[in-house]
């Protein structure tokens, strides 16, 4: 046996784990080499006194004490969450700002001076895009403008309020009740005007 | 167990006295810390009886014990780590230098005659030095005195895993202690 095998056996030696087989071989080790005959000493010696080490006393009222704590235990709840005061309050004003931002969406009312905005570079003359909608789409290019241009500030509010605003309506005729599609313009109309009969 | 389940308190106090002694001892050795012991072993007893209807009817209530002693154990070994690095991540690594020179100082053997107390003390030094995981197997092997098997089953992890934590622990103890075996007159 070589020293290296026998010290891999020193824990089953000292477990007492050891088959009689490897307790020869290593007791015919440590008669031929007293280097590892005093690393097992060592060793041996050391879990000594980590076994001698004094148990330690528990508190003559433990067991009072525990039964107090489990019945306290069991009338409280399992898991109370503490919950930081901050929390709800944080949450709300979240929810206000999210109710606040969707509101404006929805109304088209600006968000107010509070918000730094480009409209205040908006040019003087209205931007093309308030002539009728339907039948003159902006152009895909105009998306595509510098941001300082009038069509690209114009995508803040689609109309300019200070003009009247022309809607071109599709020709249908209403009959009893229903909307349909005149398949036939009379000659010289040119889709401008809803044509409604009852 | 059975009557503890049935809520019977005089069981439920047996089952306190029973092992109070053995899961303090653990706690004190793995945290090195008598004074928390107490409190943590109390708080070991409360989950043993908040949890008595999950236990399992053939299973070892001393592993049981031990399992849940052992969880709170880590539990608190990972919050001291955590107050530790909070206060100052320098702290942790005073505290080991602190702890490897009071072994430098006494390597120099001048004293034969060490207190049983200092011994003990550097004993128990040591082991907290152990790293955590190497630290829960050797003090339930070789202070507990579990089964390999029961280790096993307290730690969740194979039986192969125990003997190598146990064995690499008691390695690095060895080491520690190796002055203080020197000086009680080994060659």
């Amino acid at each position: 046996m070589r020293c290296h095998e026998a010290r891999l056996l020193f824990t089953v030696l000292w477990d007492d784990e050891i088959t009689q087989a490897e307790k020869e071989g290593i007791e015919g080790h440590f008669a031929s080499c007293p280097s590892c005959r005093r690393e097992y000493d060592e060793y041996a010696r050391a879990l000594e006194l980590v076994a001698a080490l004094p148990r330690v006393e528990t508190s003559a009222d433990m067991v009072e004490a525990t039964l107090a704590r489990a019945r306290r235990s069991s009338t409280a709840p399992d898991h109370v969450t503490e919950r930081p005061a901050w929390v709800p309050a944080t949450a709300a004003a979240a929810l206000l700002i999210v109710v606040a931002a969707l509101v404006t969406h929805w109304t088209g009312v600006g968000p107010g001076p509070w918000v730094d905005r480009p409209v205040a570079s908006l040019p003087a003359t209205p931007p093309a895009t308030t002539t009728p909608v339907a039948t003159a789409p902006a152009p895909a290019s105009a998306t595509k403008a510098p941001a300082s241009g009038p069509v690209a500030t114009a995508a803040d509010s689609l109309f300019d309020p200070n003009q009247d605003v022309e809607f071109v309506l599709d020709p249908v005729t209403l009959r009893r009740g229903r909307a349909s599609v005149m398949q036939t313009l009379p000659a010289g109309v040119q889709a401008e005007r809803a044509v409604i009969s009852f | 167990m059975a009557r503890v389940a049935e809520d019977e308190e005089r069981a439920f106090a047996e089952l306190v006295r029973r092992y109070q002694g053995r899961v303090t001892n653990l706690i004190c050795r793995v945290l090195n810390d008598r004074e928390s012991a107490d409190d943590l072993a109390q708080e070991v007893f409360v989950r043993v009886f908040t949890h008595r209807r999950n236990y399992r009817r053939g299973a070892r209530l001393s592993t049981w014990v031990f399992t849940i002693a052992v969880n709170l154990a880590k539990n608190e070994i990972r919050r001291r780590v955590r107050r530790r690095n909070w206060f100052s991540l320098d702290a942790l690594q005073e505290v080991l230098k602190d702890s490897t020179l009071i072994f430098a100082d006494k390597t120099e053997g001048r004293d034969r005659s060490l207190e049983r107390e200092q011994v003990q003390e550097a004993v128990a030094k040591a082991i907290e030095s152990v790293p955590d995981k190497y630290r829960l197997a050797l003090v339930l092997r070789d202070i507990e005195g579990l089964a390999y098997e029961e280790i096993a089953v307290v730690l969740g992890v194979p039986g192969g895993t125990v003997r190598s934590r146990i064995n690499r622990a008691r390695g690095i103890l060895k080491k520690k202690l190796q002055p203080y075996i020197r000086q009680e007159g080994m060659p």
